[in-house]
């Protein structure tokens, strides 16, 4: 019973994060599940489907054909929607059910790949792990393909990790490039919030990158692998942390070396940020806070002190003493009646509930 | 690296030949990993002097979390050889197909391949490519050689052919190519006329023609192949022919 979630929710699919980090990129994506899931991965967990027309589908999997083990239909499908809408790559991705029958979707991106010539990706989600899983696989699989070598630009930067489900649509990620372009940066390319896949071919040109989510990194990763670019993991929250965050980019970029300001400070106190590892790692080193992660576990994000705590017994075990808790509305219901719950809401975790009041944070003062 | 895939009819010997072929690897100086994908979990038992190893699929049962490392789901047998099982559900429930994938998503997140840097890996697959679970070791990353084991009964020769056509209908794919067959005489009427019929009609090459033995029941008695408890007799003597021959394959290939 460790894993239930009796009193709050758990958070986003990898499958919409999937959806989310190429919403924007002009590519097609079809996720591999029964006919009506599409108005969660594209509606339910993204706020830019009023606004933003972008190409995601569901492949309508029937039950028979899932126990036939029908993959042609999918390939046949996709290949045809490819040739009326031109997308510049394709993405297919599982769910549940294909996880449950074994589909081979790396097969079938070769095969649709082949048919089709566009470039397409296999994504191994099955709707079980986090939002952050499938963002990453996915930021991942672009940025292999469609980054090149460039001339470097000592001033340019990219951002990666930029998605509704962390960073909302209130404006977060557009602060954010506009307080890199104040810091003396140029922004090559937005990971992937405003840029099309094009933009994609300018990363090879930065100096040094900023992940401003977990699912950024193993873009990062690779970029610092493929052409040396480092990385430096926070997102300019707050007004010391981002005098911080802003000495971290400039080393970085002079010295080559990657650095983790987002969990670089902690306080003593009984202070807690609850939710994706770069922002609230971030908030928790502008408040003195301690940071829960509870979407991954990844060790590089944690500060000693903070905890990957997932379920909800275990969070509400770390808050019995919480005085302050920045964290999304829902957690009010687990925290002991004494501590003062600072509401962040966040997409990923309550959704539409509280969307409205997201705040946007980029260069603000926050205090206790 | 050699990546072998063993199936054939169920009580056919697929895992009394690929226990024998790891030990003849292993004896010929292979590092060898041997994987049993059957829920009975019995495929690399005689190469643990019938202590069987922990399944994949128990250790899941048994813990909240996966295990952390290799040496929680592993054991280590004649020659060296690495001896892991998936298991599978409970008898009659859940699905075995999804417990391979799951076991081979585990041994991947492990870094198996790159942490213990086998030579040749062998996948012992239960009877047929019944479902996506059971077509798992074929696929891309995995094994890439198919051995169909076979006697000279009609059933078992009917197996063999729709493995061989399954094996077929995944050619688009980059998966396993069959390699051929390798004989497990049971000494029926005309056998060696049958197989040859069968592999002749299927374009495939008899790789083994393993006797009717009695020193592998003896052995298997014993929780050991004949590679280990009867080295010297006509059956070891086969299996380790089959294993040179399938190593200078490799070297040649390279």
């Amino acid at each position: 019973m460790k894993n239930n979630a009796t009193i709050i929710p758990c958070y986003a699919a990898d499958t919409a994060g999937v959806c989310s980090a190429l919403y924007e990129l002009g590519g097609m994506t079809v996720v591999h599940d029964a006919s009506g899931c599409n108005s969660t991965y594209a509606t339910h967990d993204e706020p830019r489907w009023e606004s933003l027309q972008s190409d995601i589908f569901i492949s309508a999997l029937t039950e028979i054909d899932a126990i036939m083990g029908n993959d042609e239909k999918l390939i046949s499908d996709v290949t045809a929607a490819a040739a009326d809408l031109h997308p510049g790559f394709i993405t297919v991705c599982g769910s549940p059910m294909p996880m449950m029958t074994g589909v081979d979707f790396d097969a079938i991106a070769s095969e649709i790949e082949r048919r089709t010539g566009i470039r397409t990706f296999a994504m191994h989600t099955n709707g079980t792990r986090s939002y952050l899983d499938g963002a990453s696989e996915a930021l991942l699989a672009v940025t292999r393909a469609f980054a090149n070598p460039a001339p470097r630009d000592p001033k340019g930067v990219n951002i990666l990790g930029a998605t509704p489900l962390d960073l909302y649509t209130n404006g977060t990620a557009e602060s954010v490039r506009g307080w890199m372009e104040k810091q003396g940066f140029s922004v090559k390319c937005c990971l992937a919030m405003s840029d099309r896949f094009e933009a994609l071919s300018h990363l090879g040109e930065a100096a040094v990158n900023l992940v401003v989510s977990a699912c950024g990194l193993p873009a990062a990763e690779y970029l610092r692998e493929a052409y040396g670019i480092p990385y430096v993991c926070g997102i300019p929250v707050g007004v010391r942390f981002t005098v911080i965050l802003a000495e971290a980019l400039h080393k970085a970029a002079a010295s080559g070396e990657n650095a983790a300001p987002c969990m670089a400070h902690r306080g003593e106190g009984h202070i807690y940020c609850i939710g994706e590892p770069v922002y609230a790692g971030s908030l928790a080193c502008e408040l003195g806070a301690h940071l829960i992660s509870p979407v991954t576990d990844d060790r590089r994000f944690l500060a000693p002190g903070d905890s990957a705590a997932s379920s909800e017994e275990e969070i509400a075990e770390i808050l019995r003493n919480a005085e302050h808790v920045y964290a999304d509305p829902l957690y009010r219901f687990i925290l002991p009646p004494e501590a003062m719950l600072h509401p962040l809401a966040h997409f990923a975790f309550s959704g539409r509930c509280y969307e409205h009041t997201i705040p946007n944070l980029i260069c603000k003062e926050i205090s206790l | 690296m050699i990546k072998l895939a063993i199936y054939g009819k169920g009580g056919i010997g697929k895992s009394t030949c690929t226990a024998n072929l790891a030990a003849a690897f292993a004896t010929l100086g292979k590092r060898v990993i041997q994987i049993g994908c059957d829920p009975k979990a019995d495929s690399t038992i005689n190469l643990l002097g019938g202590t069987p190893v922990t399944p994949v699929m128990d250790y899941l049962r048994e813990h909240d979390d996966e295990p952390e490392s290799i040496e929680e789901i592993s054991e280590t047998g004649f020659g060296g050889i690495l001896c892991i099982e998936t298991g599978g559900p409970t008898p009659g429930l859940g699905c075995a197909g999804r417990g391979i994938i799951t076991t081979f998503s585990l041994l991947e997140e492990l870094h198996l391949f790159e942490k213990y840097k086998p030579d040749v890996v062998l996948y012992d697959v239960l009877g047929d490519v019944v479902c996506g679970g059971f077509a798992a070791p074929i696929r891309e990353g995995y094994a890439s050689q198919v051995l169909i084991v076979t006697s000279g009964e009609k059933m078992a020769l009917y197996a063999a052919n729709n493995i061989h056509n399954a094996v077929k209908n995944f050619e688009d794919r980059s998966y396993a190519r069959v390699r051929g067959i390798i004989m497990n005489r049971r000494n029926v009427e005309q056998e060696e006329e049958k197989v040859c019929r069968f592999a002749q009609t299927a374009g495939l090459e008899i790789a083994a023609d393993i006797p009717r033995s009695d020193d592998i029941i003896r052995c298997e008695d014993r929780g050991m192949t004949v590679i280990e408890g009867a080295p010297d007799c006509e059956a070891a003597k086969r299996f380790l022919a089959l294993a040179q021959k399938l190593i200078d394959e490799e070297k040649a290939h390279e």
